[in-house]
């Protein structure tokens, strides 16, 4: 299958005041497939967060770089969709109407914006709160307005980032779980971003272990997974021993890089 | 409200009233310092029978109405440039700075010189006191604008035009408005300041003349007057608020 996102030997380095320069990403190469739920896994500071922001086209690599089906990304790319750790809806807007913009946007007309937007919070499991304002709903909730939105707009590449990392465990187990149905059906190329293991497994079909300072590729590993997966998983032997192999690739990284860090930062 | 809260209120009202009548009335204060709140009340029942009062208030309303109008209208605009475009910035710094520090008291001899005494002058001391405040709370609330929600919005395909009728203008909306309300009360002392020193009419010519006239009632009439005002003014304001910025009713209780 041909590659929907890519990005070639980018490297994206910041200026950080006196200290000179950070080099956020180093030389990273990396192939996304058409319909892939690919994750990024790393500790802070390993460039995760950068790669998404680069495929968003918020910022520009320094060198190298990205691209959307073969087309250099330059500025922020609507077909890269891209849900929020802080949800960023906008306060002033309805829940029907935060999941209507971007259709709204596209130009849709009024009826058929009500009715595809209609969908989608169905989809996420928010009829009934079509008129209330964000800040009235819990963090799951504004969380699932945001993937509505999102996927009403109907991007060509999903980039989450560490979207269920603000939520209590529980509601992120059935953000998981909701995410995983979703994807099931629509099939959308996902780029995930995230620092926990658990979550990887659950939700990638390939996991893209990174390392920081810079920022690169420690691994790339498929995740065998069958699917429909759930979260009761986790107790199978499979991904006991593939959770283990993975904590062993994180772990060494952490390791060095704790010898290799300065005291200072 | 909290009941009880409220019963603090009203009790708090009545026992500085219960001692202002109490002093006045044992002649622990002479009427010359301070009148009795009979006399006030007899003072204010005779400028309401004769049609007076409301005359001022409504002379001293119209004005205020005018100054700030005109300042809201030129300044929620340029303050919106000013946020969203440098050279804007850059070209109002230096008159906002000099003109800044200025009370609009001192607008007063120019102002007589240029317009006169008329209604037209009162209005301009108004719109100089107020403009700078409207444009400083505009710029800055469309500078507060959170940058995700831009980033969003054109992650979800809007456009320059999109961008800024559907998020800057509503984010910076509710500073606006706050702005806008704080600028209020400062505009009802600029005309109050302008009627006390060249004016016929208005509750701040009701105060001087009373003054003058060594008539102290009715100062405090022209002083009860304006506060009355104002807080009828805030609350035309609040309900103002509740309609144009429904998501923020959660937040005000």
């Amino acid at each position: 299958m041909p590659a929907i996102l890519t990005a070639r030997n980018v490297t994206k380095t910041y200026d950080a005041g006196r200290s000179g320069q950070v080099v956020a990403v180093q030389d990273l190469s990396l192939d996304i497939e058409e319909g892939e739920f690919v994750c990024l896994l790393g500790a802070s500071g390993c460039g995760k967060s950068t790669m998404l922001s680069l495929f968003a086209g918020f910022i520009q690599p320094t060198t190298g770089e990205v691209a959307l089906r073969g087309t250099p990304i330059t500025g922020i790319e609507p077909r890269c969709g891209v849900v929020f750790q802080s949800y960023a809806l906008f306060p002033w807007r309805t829940v029907r109407g935060n999941v209507e913009f971007g259709l709204k946007m596209q130009g849709v007309g009024r009826a058929a914006r009500r009715e595809r937007g209609q969908a989608f919070i169905d989809l996420v499991k928010l009829t009934g709160f079509e008129e209330r304002y964000p800040t009235e709903l819990s963090g799951g909730m504004q969380q699932r307005v945001t993937l509505a939105r999102i996927l009403a707009a109907n991007p060509a590449v999903l980039l989450m980032d560490e979207p269920f990392a603000a939520l209590d465990a529980m509601t992120r187990q059935v953000m998981q779980e909701e995410l995983l149905r979703i994807h099931a059906t629509s099939h959308k190329t996902t780029v995930f971003i995230t620092h926990s293991l658990d979550e990887a497994l659950i939700l990638s079909d390939r996991i893209v272990v990174m390392s920081p300072r810079p920022g690169r590729i420690k691994a790339v590993i498929p995740n065998p997974l069958p699917r429909p997966r759930h979260v009761a998983m986790q107790i199978t032997p499979e991904y006991m021993a593939l959770k283990s192999s993975l904590w062993q690739l994180v772990e060494a990284e952490m390791a060095h890089h704790d010898e290799t860090s300065s005291p200072q930062d | 409200m909290n009941v009880l809260l409220l019963a603090i209120n009203f009790a708090a009202v009545a026992v500085v009233l219960g001692a202002w009548w109490l002093s006045t009335g044992q002649g622990w204060i002479a009427p010359i310092f301070l009148p009795s709140p009979g006399d006030v009340l007899h003072a204010a029942r005779i400028k309401i029978a004769n049609g007076d009062l409301l005359t001022d208030v409504v002379v001293s309303a119209r004005r205020v109405f005018l100054g700030f109008g005109l300042a809201a209208m030129v300044s929620i605009p340029l303050g919106i440039v000013m946020g969203v475009w440098r050279p804007a910035k850059a070209i109002m710094d230096p008159f906002v700075s000099l003109l800044r520090p200025l009370p609009s008291i001192t607008w007063i001899p120019l102002s007589i010189l240029w317009l006169g005494i008329g209604e037209l002058q009162k209005v301009a001391i108004v719109f100089m006191g107020s403009w700078i405040y409207i444009l400083l709370y505009t710029y800055e609330s469309t500078r507060r604008v959170d940058p995700l929600l831009l980033r969003a919005a054109r992650n979800l395909g809007a456009g320059d035009g999109a961008v800024m009728w559907e998020v800057i203008l509503p984010g910076a909306l509710p500073g606006i408005i706050g702005g806008l309300k704080v600028t209020l009360a400062i505009s009802w002392s600029c005309v109050l300041t302008a009627e006390m020193i060249a004016a016929q009419s208005g509750l701040g010519a009701l105060i001087w003349q009373a003054k003058d006239w060594g008539n102290l009632p009715l100062v405090l009439v022209g002083m009860l007057c304006i506060s009355l005002t104002v807080l009828v003014a805030d609350w035309l304001a609040l309900r103002l608020e509740l309609v144009l910025l429904p998501w923020e009713r959660g937040r005000r209780g």
